[in-house]
């Protein structure tokens, strides 16, 4: 079995920790624009997309300290390709 | 102008790196690096509400005209607001109130202050006022002030939606004014984007005053740490605190409407105006039993795991299709206690009329309700309002809302907010019900007296429940063991012992064995401890108050930036933050007798419910007064600070 992020959109209560997590293990500062993860806000609607760039190295730690359960860390068989 | 982030990133650690102060008058754009400030200023006023307070002491005069361009509007961003501290989300804006004519000052959340941050700037200061409508775009290479004639008389969400779509860029974050701050209502506030607010004091009117609609930030630059080890694991420990906290669950789930239970059974409601403490049905129809109800799913401000904010859909009735980000409790007491409004819905309909307009939701509706009771009382009439305005009535309460922001009619004198227009109106001074021309909010000191309710007397910016609050609020009890001067502890030894504060100090505060509360005591404690939050930028929900202090704090503190503080230094920054506050307001006129509830609370009993025939006495408001000031190290008569109680701090008056 391998870990993987699951994504549910629709969960985000777009509080950023992920991007913020993110962006301090890998860039070493607190920036929402140079993480692999970053939250897009449609605040008029209360809604928030959740995307992640190809520089993404599925070190898991966004969805450990997402507390919305909008990621989590999820196993599943070896042979399943993460896209 | 900051060269490159890089730059400002050898200079600081934890702070944006500049100061960016724009006079309106002249277009002049200084900038001005943070760390020139010092290392001793940094410890002694922190951040956020720490320097603004330095800044409006230093630059406001006592008689300067709150809506004349010499007054200060100062934006400050919390310490700790764009790390991944739970919760730090923090901005604190501040001006001299147009409302009260002392320290005006509100905190808000969401995203616009982290965007700030992530530009560059730990403030932002501007003063002056220009000649035509003007907005500000402020980014990581970019300060312009803009033609704002094609905003000028939109709504708030309205302007920001605008500003997205000149930009090209939907993350863009707005700050705005609605018509309300345009024609200058002493409660307009500043919208913080679609759905949030820095509500109040009247900060929206100073804005307009300075012809300034709007200031729409970018950042794409990032905030770096001392000791991120340090930091990473201090955040962790903070947040595993946070989890434990028994609020937390709670708070997720009702948000702030989890008090709107607690307060009817103590009988504390501001029924119609504070005519009463309990309304008819009340908890089947406006409490947090009705929140799932209505909402779908939580919104956070940025860094917070609590989301006490949640997407709010009405699905049926007259305000069917209406969305909302939140049910808050404020206006729920507000408009459906204060007003007497009958319904979530209705409430929730109300609150979004003010946040179109753009006024502060609680001095509008108890501004309203104030109205209500004149018109009930016959001391103003249909003749007067065109239409009349019965209790719960949202049609006439709507009317007079936009009344209000448009200053028409009797709108223009309600629009002074209820202090003075009581004054203008013959026999409407009584029915005020302000502290120093604040608006009082939630509950009823004559249904429950608490450290809480106490704190509205003290508080530097007038009426208000949030600059008093602290880890051991417990709403599950209503009892003063020692009438006026303690109330009941009533949580487990757990939560006592959790509390972070030096032992001399807790053995002052809490009574032995029961651990019952001094009230002045824990007033002088909370409003340290608050301006210490509201300097670092982190929230002040309960889980939070409940779960760290000051010595996380400090180690915190300390970790993110490299400055080295101590809990003590900490709490002390947040003393030297409220003493100067105290000081600006002496110096703009406060005197000891504007420090007194509306006279109703101490000549009328609540006529019913759990608190019936309650009334405050006086003379025991007036000790407990005196010994808060005595505490504080005030002279206990006039509330002025001792001069070696300043040196201590490090001030001067």
């Amino acid at each position: 079995m391998k870990k993987v992020i699951a994504i549910a959109s629709r969960l985000c209560t777009g509080c950023s920790i992920c991007a913020l997590t993110c962006s301090i293990y890998w860039c070493d500062e607190f920036n929402l624009e140079k993480g692999f993860v970053q939250v897009k806000r449609y605040d008029h609607e209360g809604l928030f997309n959740i995307t992640f760039s190809s520089g993404c190295r599925y070190c898991l730690r966004c969805a450990e300290a997402c507390p919305s359960g909008a990621l989590r860390v999820v196993e599943t068989p070896e042979q399943v390709k993460i896209t | 102008m900051p060269a490159t982030w890089k730059e400002v990133a050898k200079i600081m650690s934890g702070y944006a790196g500049f100061i960016l102060d724009i006079n309106l008058s002249n277009n002049k754009i200084t900038v001005q690096e943070t760390c020139r400030l010092g290392k001793n200023y940094l410890r002694k006023y922190l951040g956020g509400i720490g320097f603004n307070t330095g800044m409006i002491w230093e630059e406001v005069a006592g008689d300067c005209d709150p809506l004349g361009p010499d007054n200060l509007l100062t934006f400050s961003v919390g310490v700790f607001t764009g790390t991944n501290l739970p919760t730090s989300c923090r901005t604190e804006a501040s001006a001299r109130s147009p409302l009260t004519g002392l320290f005006g000052t509100s905190s808000s959340g969401n995203y616009w202050g982290s965007e700030l941050k992530f530009a560059g700037y730990d403030s932002l200061i501007i003063r002056g006022r220009a000649p035509s409508p003007v907005y500000l775009l402020v980014t990581n290479d970019r300060v312009e002030v803009r033609p704002a004639a094609h905003l000028w008389g939109l709504g708030a969400r309205e302007t920001m939606k605008a500003l997205r779509g000149e930009m090209g860029d939907g993350q863009l974050q707005v700050a705005s004014i609605g018509p309300a701050g345009e024609n200058q209502v002493r409660f307009a506030c500043i919208e913080n984007g679609p759905y949030g607010a820095w509500a109040r004091t009247g900060l929206g009117a100073v804005m307009g005053s300075k012809n300034l609609k709007a200031v729409a930030v970018r950042g794409r630059a990032g905030i770096k740490t001392a000791d991120k080890n340090t930091f990473l694991t201090l955040v962790k420990e903070a947040r595993e605190a946070l989890f434990r906290s028994p609020f937390y669950k709670t708070f997720k789930r009702f948000g702030t409407m989890n008090a709107t239970v607690p307060y009817a059974r103590f009988g504390a409601l501001p029924g119609r105006n504070f005519q009463t403490g309990v309304l008819a049905g009340w908890e089947d129809t406006r409490t947090r039993k009705l929140v799932s109800k209505y909402s779908q799913r939580g919104i956070a401000c940025i860094s917070c795991p609590i989301a006490c904010g949640h997407w709010t859909q009405i699905k049926e009735g007259p305000f069917s299709g209406l969305c909302a980000k939140d049910m808050e409790v404020t206006p729920v007491f507000g408009f459906g206690a204060g007003c007497d409004v009958e319904n979530l819905p209705s409430i929730t309909y109300l609150m979004e009329i003010c946040q179109s307009l753009g006024m502060d939701a609680v001095s509008a509706s108890l501004t309203v309700a104030f109205a209500a009771e004149l018109f009930q009382r016959g001391i103003i009439t249909e003749k007067d309002l065109g239409f009349p305005l019965v209790w719960g009535d949202v049609a006439a309460i709507e009317m007079l809302l936009k009344m209000i922001a448009f200053r028409e009619g009797l709108g223009d004198i309600l629009a002074e907010g209820t202090w003075r227009a009581g004054k203008i109106i013959p026999g409407a001074s009584e029915y005020a019900m302000h502290v120093k021309g604040l608006e009082l909010p939630l509950a009823d000191p004559r249904g429950r007296w608490s450290t809480w309710t106490f704190g509205y007397l003290t508080n530097v910016r007038g009426g208000d429940h949030l600059r008093c609050r602290n880890p051991v609020e417990n709403l599950r009890y209503n009892d003063n063991p020692r009438p006026y001067r303690t109330e009941r502890f009533g949580l487990p030894e757990s939560v006592f012992q959790a509390v972070d504060m030096a032992e001399e100090l807790k053995s002052a505060i809490f009574a032995p064995d029961t651990h019952d509360v001094d009230i002045p005591r824990m007033a002088k404690w909370s409003e340290d401890l608050i301006s210490v939050y509201n300097a670092l930028g982190v929230c002040i929900r309960p889980p939070v108050l409940q779960a760290w202090g000051p010595t996380l704090f400090s180690r915190l503190y300390t970790a993110l930036t490299g400055i080295k503080i101590t809990s003590e230094e900490i709490m002390q920054a947040g003393e030297r933050i409220w003493n100067l506050q105290k000081l600006f307001n002496l110096r703009a006129g406060e005197k000891p007798e504007h420090s007194v509830y509306p006279k109703r609370f101490y000549v009328e009993p609540l006529p019913e419910g759990p608190a019936k025939g309650n009334r405050l006495d006086l003379q025991a408001v007036q000790a407990t007064l005196a010994e808060y000031y005595l505490v504080r190290g005030w002279d206990k008569n006039t509330g002025v600070p001792y001069p070696q109680k300043l040196k201590s701090l490090g001030l001067k008056f």
